[in-house]
């Protein structure tokens, strides 16, 4: 299991779950949610925010935000 | 008695509301636009719709009122726009209860935008869905079966595209036949609450339903039709059914979000084009490590270029219009009172205004294209990063832009920030960013002090105006750091922004934003400026008569066959004796020794003193105090007048290298917006905010103007 925040660009990942946290509910309001396949488009030039496409919106994340998203990395 | 539980107050008036409602970006303000006529801005950044807009439209015999609501991803607030949108549909804004609700979907993001709808059926109002954004589903490989949700969801739908004005017909159709229906509820909720607690709370407060027990518990803490006592049997009897609300929030969500997906399976079809999106591959240039920061900055320095370089031809012709027309008004009107406060308080006084006609418009019309194209939100997460050392965010970077151009819409747009720190450190520095009302003071402090010439292709003027924005930014990044530091919240900053598609700018709504946004600077800032402007001309015309005789009693008259430099002479020690003596002069005068350091006389300190209600009164201050006294005859235009100012004691020019710097930096950094106030008295809801804002930017702007006239001097 790893986290969003360590996907590779243009990489894709299928979410597990949120981890608890102030803002779970917020991330699972616009989307991300357990069974969704995500991936990393872009990494801001300063390596932060990350900007992931859920479906067929981008969404910029910051990596601690990422950072709450349980994936599994696809290859 | 929660009453608001249930906002279908049925209505048998004709006239009746409607409001609109959808995800950020989806097209709502577009819809709106054609349905009401009335145009306006349109932008492209979550946030830009920031306060509520209506409409009065009339459709066959009755009248209804058309809602344009803020985006949002949720009926559960996270953000101070959200509220807005939480209040209207839960029937707390007393004013803007809606009838019926119409919920803008983005065709190709249905997921998220039925998310909303659903929360909305949940609420049981009447309501019917656009399905907008036919075009670039249908790019996307994205169809939808109309009548397969209709049949799931039990709502009306249309499909459109605004864009092109498809669909709207079928609207306004629609809304004038009132054919919108009241939802059966998507969720069960039964399966999340549990059935004592649903029903004992129905019973103590009348409900209907257990979603509405549900909404009860969820909104309770700011609901303010509970008194203490309800609140606090509210939560007993959640504790002791062991009820946990957040986890019941996530368990809601999900389930929501699962409900969507069924119905989506049987309404949607994808067809995966295997196409790269333009957008990707656009971003990869526009986001690019390097070359991201240099377009930017390149976007900013064209941006500037154009609004000094450009304007300038109409600039002149305006300058010269007015000086001509106030020497051609001299010459045919009977000498008298009415005439010179034609022509020296009047004319002179609206020329000021209508001067800035030209960079106003520019300066709105790039923004515009910014917002409208999409890269605003680019520029959001360009900038993150390095906003955040300075207690900022990304989304900062909107509001601080939009105070290029005004500090008030850039307050107003910072309530889609949801976290409260970095919103109120983005609202104490807005106003340091040099607004457009400074640039008629940057433009003829730095004509004065800076030679018009040439580095490689840039201007040398247009590079120290460049320089006045980046101090204004300096300042903004200074500022935060230390309120960052004082500050002491909790709550932990975040941002999740979405970026929608590039788009072509809609040019004709871009010329629309020009238009309108420099009328309302000829109407509300013009009629502040014209005010003040015929004030100070009736204060400097008149003053207590024995000041005045005592004035002139020491100027020795000259015979009258003495030589005409002689009589001139005569003549300018008069009117500016007579200056001195006013009523103003006494102010200028009163202040001079507080301002002397930085160095001023007393004309700049009356200037000081009239542009603390709005700063753009400086030019015409200027101009009506230069011009008092002075022939109209000769056609100086201000610039001109203001660079053969001399002090009357020492020769020198009153507005030399040191002086003019030095004001321009107490412009830059001096609170003088009464509007502004006002606004940052709403948003932080109260005057201790303004207050401080007040006392810190005043202090910053006397201690910097002092250092830079020491400097120079
Ligand atoms: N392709 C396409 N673009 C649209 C459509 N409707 C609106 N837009 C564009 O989407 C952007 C956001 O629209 P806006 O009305 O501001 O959305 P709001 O945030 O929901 O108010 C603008 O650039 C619109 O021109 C549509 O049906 N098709
Ligand atoms: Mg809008």
């Amino acid at each position: 299991m790893s986290t969003a925040d360590k996907i590779e660009q243009g990489k894709m990942a299928v979410i597990e779950s949120i981890t608890p946290s102030e803002l779970s509910l917020h991330l699972m309001e616009m989307g991300f949610l357990p069974g969704k396949r995500i991936s990393l488009l872009q990494r801001a030039p300063l390596k932060d925010p990350l900007a992931f496409k859920l479906e067929n919106t981008v969404i910029a994340l910051r990596k601690s935000e990422a950072n709450l998203i349980n994936v599994k990395l696809e290859n | 008695m929660p009453e608001v539980l249930t906002p279908e107050t049925p209505t048998q008036q004709s006239t009746f509301t409607v409001a609109l409602i959808g995800n950020p970006n989806v097209g709502k303000t577009t819809i709106f636009n054609s349905l009401t006529g009335l145009r306006q801005k349109v932008g492209n950044y979550p946030g830009v719709t920031v306060d509520k807009r209506f409409a009065n439209i009339k459709l066959g015999k009755q009248e209804a009122t058309i809602l344009d609501l803020p985006g949002t991803y949720s009926i559960y607030p996270n953000s101070e726009d959200e509220v807005i949108v939480h209040r209207v549909l839960n029937g707390l804004d007393k004013e803007n209860k809606p009838d019926f609700v119409l919920a803008v979907v983005d065709m190709s993001s249905m997921e998220r935008g039925l998310f909303l709808v659903t929360q909305i059926m949940d609420l049981g109002l009447p309501m019917a869905i656009v399905l907008n954004m036919e075009d670039s589903a249908e790019e996307q490989g994205i169809k939808v079966k109309t009548h397969a949700l209709y049949k799931s969801l039990g709502v009306p739908i249309i499909q459109s595209n605004a864009r092109s004005n498809k669909g709207i017909n079928g609207i306004s159709e629609l809304i004038e036949k009132k054919m919108f229906e009241k939802p059966q509820p998507f969720l069960n909720i039964q399966e999340l609450l549990p059935e004592s607690l649903s029903i004992a709370i129905q019973e103590k407060f009348h409900l209907k339903n257990t979603y509405q027990a549900y909404q009860l518990i969820r909104f309770h803490e700011n609901e303010p039709l509970l008194d203490e006592g309800q609140r606090e049997w509210l939560e007993n009897q959640m504790d002791s059914s062991g009820f946990n609300i957040k986890q019941i929030q996530l368990d809601e969500t999900q389930h929501r979000y699962e409900g969507i997906q069924t119905v989506l399976d049987k309404a949607v079809e994808k067809t995966d084009l295997g196409r790269k999106r333009l957008t990707d591959k656009l971003d990869s240039i526009f986001l690019h490590k390097i070359g991201g920061y240099a377009i930017f900055l390149g976007i900013l320095l064209v941006i500037f270029q154009s609004v000094f370089a450009w304007s300038a031809v109409p600039m002149d012709l305006i300058d010269g219009f007015f000086a001509s027309l106030s020497s051609s008004i001299a010459k045919l009107l009977p000498a008298g009172v009415l005439t010179n406060l034609i022509t020296e308080g009047i004319i002179p006084g609206i020329g000021g205004v209508v001067i800035f006609i030209p960079q106003i418009a520019l300066l709105f019309a790039f923004l515009g294209i910014l917002e409208d194209t999409g890269y605003m939100s680019r520029v959001v997460f360009l900038m993150d990063r390095i906003m955040r050392p300075f207690g900022l965010n990304g989304k900062s970077v909107v509001p601080l832009i939009s105070g290029i151009a005004c500090a008030i819409p850039g307050i107003m747009a910072t309530r889609n920030i949801g976290n409260w720190k970095d919103r109120l450190i983005t609202i104490m520095v807005t106003p340091l960013m040099s607004c457009s009302a400074r640039l008629p003071v940057y433009v003829i402090l730095i004509g004065i002090a800076v030679p018009e010439s040439y580095i490689g292709p840039f201007n040398l003027q247009a590079i120290a105006l460049l320089g006045m924005y980046l101090l204004g930014i300096v300042a903004v990044l200074f500022t935060s750091w230390i309120l960052k530091l004082i500050l002491n919240f909790k709550e932990k900053s975040y941002l999740m922004v979405e970026m929608p598609l590039y788009r072509l700018p809609r040019w004709k709504d871009v010329l629309i934003t020009m238009y309108s946004k420099s009328k309302t600077f000829v109407f509300a800032a013009g009629k502040v400026i014209l005010t003040i402007s015929v004030i100070l001309w009736v204060l400097a015309s008149y003053g207590p008569s024995s000041a005045r005789e005592e004035a002139i009693a020491n100027i020795e008259v000259p015979s009258n066959d003495a030589p005409q430099e002689v009589q001139d002479d005569y003549q300018s020690q008069l009117a500016s004796a007579e200056l001195e003596s006013s009523y103003i002069g006494i102010m200028g005068k009163f202040i001079e020794p507080a301002i002397k350091p930085l160095g001023y006389d007393w004309k700049i300190g009356i200037a000081l003193i009239t542009s603390f209600a709005a700063r753009e009164v400086f030019v015409s201050t200027i101009a009506t105090l230069y011009s008092v006294g002075t022939d109209v005859e000769d056609e100086l235009t201000i610039q001109q007048k203001l660079e053969s100012e001399i002090k009357p004691e020492t020769g020198e020019k009153v507005f030399n290298l040191a002086t003019a710097f030095s004001l321009i930096v107490f412009y830059a950094f001096a609170m003088q917006c009464m509007s502004t106030l006002a606004v940052v008295y709403r948003e932080t809801k109260g005057w201790k905010w303004p207050i401080i804002q007040t006392v810190y930017m005043t202090a910053l702007a006397y201690v910097s103007a002092w250092v830079v006239y020491q400097i120079l001097s």
